[in-house]
């Protein structure tokens, strides 16, 4: 009858439940149909006490029932309460036990050793009650106090855009809550251009402090003293108040980005992608509505014909990589069915790699920009036209021989291609492929990609260590490191000249390029890389004076470094983390196969700054190859 | 066992209507007799007969009523097929949805009762099974807003269970009020008579009460709001009363204001300030046809000192800044820190100098929010010493040595739920969870009385504007008016069918405003103790009320997430503000009445544009027929948002210079629990 009854109607006491309550006081052999009416009769009383326990919830303005209002309840209907349950933690961590038939359930209790309690140390005294003012609202607009919350929330942001009834109706209001403002701007708009009429509905007024806080973060951004760099854009990732700025400061990458490639001034150029990269990084803002203006900008310095004014020595390869990476990290948080921004911007880079007539260094900006869009990518949109790339780099390699912008750009190439295809290639061809068979497929380029397939296969029954798992494209932005530090240009290569406008004042140092020329006599570390953890092996290197003295202070940076919070989305992407792992002297193969990790970027980010470690690898052999 | 008898009466006589306090009385006598009889105490019984004249019939038509319960429950009794229920319901259901758009609105309200009555007497048929079948099929056709209702009706399984259930008692003792067209009701009638669904037909007739009227048919909207409360509409009869809610005549002032204002301010200003003073001044001086008689309610007289208060009043209100949609308020916000034990009350003084907060464990806490600190008075020995003609004898009597920012107020027993600091802030009142109001002076900072009476917590307490006066609100559903001089309330407010969970006086103390769990908002009067208003409309508890400054309008705010601005000159609701997405606890006119700020949990402060509604309000309309009443819910009324970060929005006041303050708790969101 009991499990009837149970059947019939939720939220019930089991019959069980009463008959074990009933034996706690002493009533034991509670017949069948007593127990059962017991079970609906309490359950009704306990139903009326937790709607009283709610009014006092809602008197006691809080969102949350607590074990007190219970008590209350009781005491409100003249029965004793049950002392001694909190919910401190706002849950009361009922345990289920069963066993001989019986189920039970009971709160956990610790025994406490009075021992221990009493040579502890005494827990701190709380804090008093205390009030403090702030300005809400003045005049009707909040202002940005550290006290109110960020003027628009991420998501809705988001959904000021999805939304578009939603935008009109913020925008009149808005619009009447400054009505001045609002037709003042109006007033502007009819006089100038009437078609931006139709699109600007909000305005973006933005008061002294903010027009002061912009122009601080721009100066200090494209300025020459490094740590207010670091600072300001420290400032753009974390400061969540953006909002309003945002379209100042996207057009004030945009703008300055159109006016550097023009006139080919790399050192701004890598200034404003890390102003890009800082407001990507920026938790709080949502940037979908400057897409428009942000790609195109990004895309440029990826794929432009020519970024800096001497391109057989400055290293605009590294910014290329950068935007590269930037534009798949655009990719990964932005692309949507609506949008498609990433089918856009694979075909944009297809095209240029599909392309003859393209600059070499437009092709390696698009082979970079693919490879950093993943595996899938690579594997359809790069692998099919190895053969064309391996023409031109044969053509630019055995054409004229004073033509050395394009030779470089194409070992750069090669490299670029080392770096991203062999895990692509290991998912495509199995061992027993010849040199022959690779040729076929690739034309000029097979006998390297055997090589670097080859060299993958044995690392992997080699070794099953995790470093080459995580030595995946994706990882390789991590391993980007100011030059200066790590290159010992012997005076003889061409790199010692570095572009004069750069070294003219030391700040700009570390955009000193470094051809790839130099790299034999580097000492060189051959790196994996992980997002977990921060490991630096450093070992004493060969170094000048000076360069000690600069590495020293990088390293200060490493260390100060990991304090800035990643968010998980943002740590899969770009996070900052990396183990520097040093290679043995017998993994020839570890090394050439993570040499390519190597490549130095001209671009400091402060919290990649990878110090090179040890001279083990042979490079010549490598690039014999 | 005497209180228990005494409580079961008092328990009682809430459910009963409005205007049964003469009934009560003998209801009490009643209940003593009773008592006495069953202790046998015959002598006394026959004495208290004689003194009272009861005569013995009386008696016994009360033994009658003490089997009341059963007696109103066998209203339930039929004889019907449970089963019959479910095809009459849907049979019903079909019905209105076949009808015109124009009459399904306004039809589609009978379910609601109709489906709690047919659950009812399933139950008390005890056909618990097809009540349960009943109740699974149907109940989530019913509105949203009725599901907490829903909830406690469907805890209710056997009939024993239905004779102490308090919202049942109010089903039972009350027609569930409907109001429709005559047309809506002639289309039902016909189609109930047609069918021959006569137990659907005996449900209507017993249950409801349908309040017909000639007009077109109501819209979804307007039904929204008037309908909502436990017991659907307002009788149409219950805002007949007039209700003087004009403000009394400011009394005159003996202190020249000019004069002083001259001394104070350069030579050029008081020019300007006079021409911008008079219709000040003009306004309080004439005579309000809607203002009550001075002397309806005695009210204490003006002390030199208040006097001296008044006039600074009106020197600040002279640089009151002026707020309409295209002025918005600042708004200072006062955030609560370390608050472990919650913040349960806020309130701030008139002239915003001292904020008191109560706290879940009982303390209450003052604040100065000026510079000047709180001190205490100095003690009897050194007020001996005090030479009492001296022009700063108020100064000089308090304690500089006591002087600190805050002072603390603690006797308590439990959760405070309301402060009220008194209009010449020596008092302070507070009522709490351990079912006392306690009387404070914020003089030598003690409690001065503790005024018992309410027995269940006491929800909230208010000062009279002009002080003396206050009024109460509990668990025990009556609202109480006290005077800060008598330990007993001068008048029991009794009628709310639930918790009275707020009050509010009228700014010329002649009303006071309740408004309650049963959803509705009540105007009683302090003169004739009646209830001279009942507002419908609300869809949840209320828990915040407002009158505007000129007395005519009353907003409240509660569990529904709805600000409703109501029209005490007729009753009908005027504006629905929709926006808020958690309970609303705090509500503030400007000191002009043209804006409202709003608060509460959902860690924002809204504000709406009074000055709209009224300039939309049509005043020409004849609120008799029910379609004509039109109810302002644009969204337009929205004028700002304001949010904080995690601090509830408790209390909202503003200053006389219509600067807006603000206070709550700040509290962070918990970490997220992870059970081990």
């Amino acid at each position: 009858m009991a499990s009837e009854k149970e059947s019939r109607f939720p939220s019930v006491l089991s019959s069980e439940s009463i008959r074990v309550i009933g034996e706690t006081i002493g009533v034991s052999g509670l017949a069948d149909e007593a127990a059962s009416f017991l079970a609906e009769d309490i359950s009704y009383r306990l139903k009326l006490l937790v709607q009283e326990a709610e009014k006092l919830k809602q008197h006691g303005k809080r969102r949350k029932l607590l074990c007190s209002d219970m008590d209350a309840a009781l005491q409100m209907k003249n029965v004793e309460p049950v002392y001694g349950h909190t919910n401190k933690d706002g849950f009361v961590p009922f345990r289920h036990a069963s066993g001989g038939g019986r189920e039970i359930f009971f709160t956990d209790e610790k025994e406490v050793d009075l021992q221990t309690v009493l040579t502890e140390q005494s827990s701190k005294l709380p804090i008093d009650v205390s009030i403090k003012a702030h300005w809400l609202s003045i005049d009707g607009v909040q202002p940005s106090l550290p006290e109110n919350p960020p003027p628009a929330s991420k998501d809705l942001q988001k959904q000021e855009i999805l939304d578009t009834t939603l935008k009109a109706s913020t925008a009149r209001l808005h619009k009447r809550a400054h009505p001045e403002v609002g037709k003042h701007k109006h007033h502007h708009h009819h006089k100038h251009k009437d078609t931006v009429k139709l699109k600007n509905l909000t305005t973006h007024e933005l008061s002294v402090e903010q027009q002061y806080y912009y122009k601080e973060i721009t100066e200090s951004c494209v300025g020459p003293d490094e740590l207010k760099r670091s600072e300001a854009l420290q400032s753009l990732q974390q400061d969540p108040g953006l909002h309003q700025m945002l379209p100042r400061f996207i057009a004030f990458a945009s703008e300055g980005v159109k006016i550097n490639v023009v006139q080919n001034n790399l050192a701004l150029l890598i200034y404003l992608m890390r102003m890009v990269k800082s407001l990507l990084d920026n938790q709080t803002i949502y940037l979908d509505k400057y897409l428009h203006d942000l790609l195109p900008t990004v895309m440029t310095c990826v794929v432009s014909r020519q970024l800096c004014l001497r391109p057989d020595m400055d290293n605009h390869w590294a910014l290329r990589d950068f935007a590269a990476r930037l534009v798949a990290q655009i990719c990964r948080n932005y692309s949507n069915n609506t949008n498609n921004v990433q089918a856009r911007v694979t075909k944009k880079f297809s095209k240029a790699i599909q392309s003859e007539t393209a600059a070499l260094a437009t092709q390696y900006g698009a082979i970079a920009g693919l490879g950093e869009l993943g595996p899938e990518v690579i594997k359809s949109c790069l692998l099919p036209y190895i053969c064309m790339l391996g023409d031109r780099i044969k053509s630019a390699n055995e054409g004229s021989a004073l033509n050395s912008i394009d030779k470089i750009a194409a070992e750069h190439i090669k490299k670029q291609l080392m770096k991203y295809l062999p895990n692509v290639l290991k998912s495509f061809h199995n061992s027993t492929e010849t040199v022959d068979e690779f040729n076929v497929a690739y034309g000029y380029l097979g006998h390297m990609m055997y090589s670097m397939f080859l060299q993958k296969e044995k690392n992997l029954t080699s070794s099953t260590s995790s470093v080459h798992t995580l030595a995946t494209p994706r990882s390789l932005q991590l391993t980007q490191r100011p030059a200066q530090i790590v290159i010992q240009q012997p005076p003889s290569t061409p790199g010692a000249a570095s572009s004069s406008f750069l070294s003219g004042t030391s700040s700009l140092a570390p955009v000193t390029p470094r051809p790839l020329s130099s790299l034999p006599s580097l000492p060189s570390t051959p790196t994996g890389v992980s997002a977990q953890k921060f490991v630096i092996v450093s070992q004493a290197r060969p170094s000048t004076p000076a360069a000690t003295s600069l590495t020293s202070t990088s390293v200060m940076k490493l260390v100060s470094q990991p304090p800035t919070p990643i968010t998980p989305t943002n740590s899969i992407t770009t996070s900052q983390k990396f183990v520097v792992i040093q290679g043995g002297p017998k993994s020839d193969e570890t090394s050439s196969s993570t040499i390519r990790t190597n490549i130095v970027t001209g671009m400091s980010l402060p919290s990649s700054i990878q110090p090179p470690t040890s001279t083990t690898s042979n490079i010549t052999g490598k690039e014999s190859l | 066992m005497a209180a228990k008898t005494a409580a079961a009466v008092e328990k009682k006589e809430p459910t009963d209507s409005a205007d049964t306090s003469v009934q009560s009385d003998k209801q009490t006598l009643l209940a003593v007799l009773q008592f006495l009889k069953k202790h046998n105490l015959k002598d006394t019984e026959d004495l208290l007969k004689q003194e009272a004249k009861v005569s013995d019939d009386d008696l016994k038509t009360e033994e009658d009523k003490k089997s009341e319960v059963s007696q109103a429950l066998a209203v339930y009794k039929s004889d019907d097929d449970p089963s019959l229920y479910e095809d009459l319901y849907r049979n019903l259901k079909n019905f209105i949805d076949s009808c015109l758009d124009v009459h399904k609105v306004e039809l589609s309200t009978i379910l609601y009762p109709v489906f709690v009555h047919m659950y009812l007497e399933l139950v008390y048929n005890g056909h618990e099974w097809n009540a349960w079948e009943f109740y699974s099929k149907f109940w989530q056709d019913q509105e949203e807003h009725r599901h907490p209702d829903l909830a406690i009706l469907s805890s209710v399984r056997k009939r024993d269970h239905m004779d102490k259930n308090p919202m049942l008692s109010s089903f039972r003792s009350s027609a569930f009020i409907l109001r429709m067209s005559r047309d809506s009701y002639t289309h039902l009638k016909r189609h109930l008579q047609e069918k021959r669904l006569s137990p659907l037909l005996t449900i209507i007739q017993d249950h409801l009460f349908i309040d017909v009227f000639d007009g077109v048919p109501r819209t979804q909207q307007q039904i929204q709001a008037t309908g909502g409360a436990l017991l659907g509409e307002v009788d149409k009869d219950a805002n007949k009363a007039k209700v003087y809610y004009g403000l009394l005549k400011e009394p005159e002032l003996n202190i020249p204001l000019e004069e002083e204002e001259e001394g104070q301010e350069g030579e050029e200003k008081p020019k300007k300030k006079k021409s911008k003073k008079d219709p000040l001044l003009m306004k309080k001086s004439k005579n309000d046809p809607n203002a009550p008689q001075p002397t309806r309610i005695p009210l204490p007289e003006l002390k030199d000192q208040d006097k001296v208060e008044k006039t600074r009043a009106f020197r600040e209100a002279m640089r009151r800044a002026k707020l309409d949609h295209s002025h918005m308020p600042s708004v200072c916000f006062y955030t609560f820190l370390n608050v472990y034990q919650g913040v349960t009350s806020v309130d701030i003084s008139d002239d915003s100098s001292l904020l008191a907060a109560g706290f879940a464990d009982g303390p209450i806490k003052v604040w100065t929010l000026t510079p000047g600190k709180l001190r205490a008075m100095k003690s009897p020995d050194d007020l001996e010493m005090i030479d009492k003609e001296a022009d700063d004898v108020m100064e000089r009597i308090f304690d500089d040595r006591t002087a600190s920012d805050n002072k603390v107020l603690t006797g308590h027993s439990g959760a405070v739920y309301a402060t009220s600091i008194g209009p010449h802030r020596e008092h302070l009142l507070s009522c709490s969870e351990d079912g006392t109001i306690r009387l404070w002076s914020l003089h030598i900072w003690s409690n001065l009385v503790c005024y018992k009476g309410h027995n269940f917590p006491v929800w909230d307490v208010c000062f009279s504007p002009h002080g003396y006066y206050f009024a109460s609100v509990g668990h025990d559903r009556t609202a109480r008016v006290w005077a800060t001089d008598h330990y007993q309330p001068l008048r029991i407010f009794a009628g709310h069918l639930a918790d009275v969970d707020c009050c509010q006086f009228h700014p010329n103390s002649n009303y006071v405003a309740t408004g309650s769990s049963d959803k509705t908002v009540r105007l009683w009067d302090m003169l004739t103790g009646s209830c001279v208003r009942i507002m419908a409309g609300h869809q949840g508890t209320v828990h915040c009320l407002k009158f505007s400054p000129d007395g005519r309008y009353l907003a409240a705010g509660g569990a529904d997430c709805l600000v409703m601005l109501w029209d005490l000159s007729t009753g009908t609701a005027v504006a629905q503000m929709r926006g808020h997405t958690l309970t609303v606890y705090a509500l503030c006119f400007s000191r002009d009445g043209t804006i409202l700020a709003s608060g509460g949990l959902d860690n924002s402060l809204k504000v709406w544009d009074i000055q709209k509604v009224l300039a939309e309000q049509d005043t020409e309309a004849d609120t008799t027929v029910p379609s004509n009443i039109s109810v302002n819910d644009s969204p337009s009324l929205l004028l700002a948002t304001f949010s904080t970060k995690h601090t509830t929005v408790l209390g909202l006041h503003f200053t006389r210079r219509n600067l807006l303050l603000g206070c709550g708790p700040y509290s962070p969101p918990p970490a997220p629990v992870t059970p081990s």
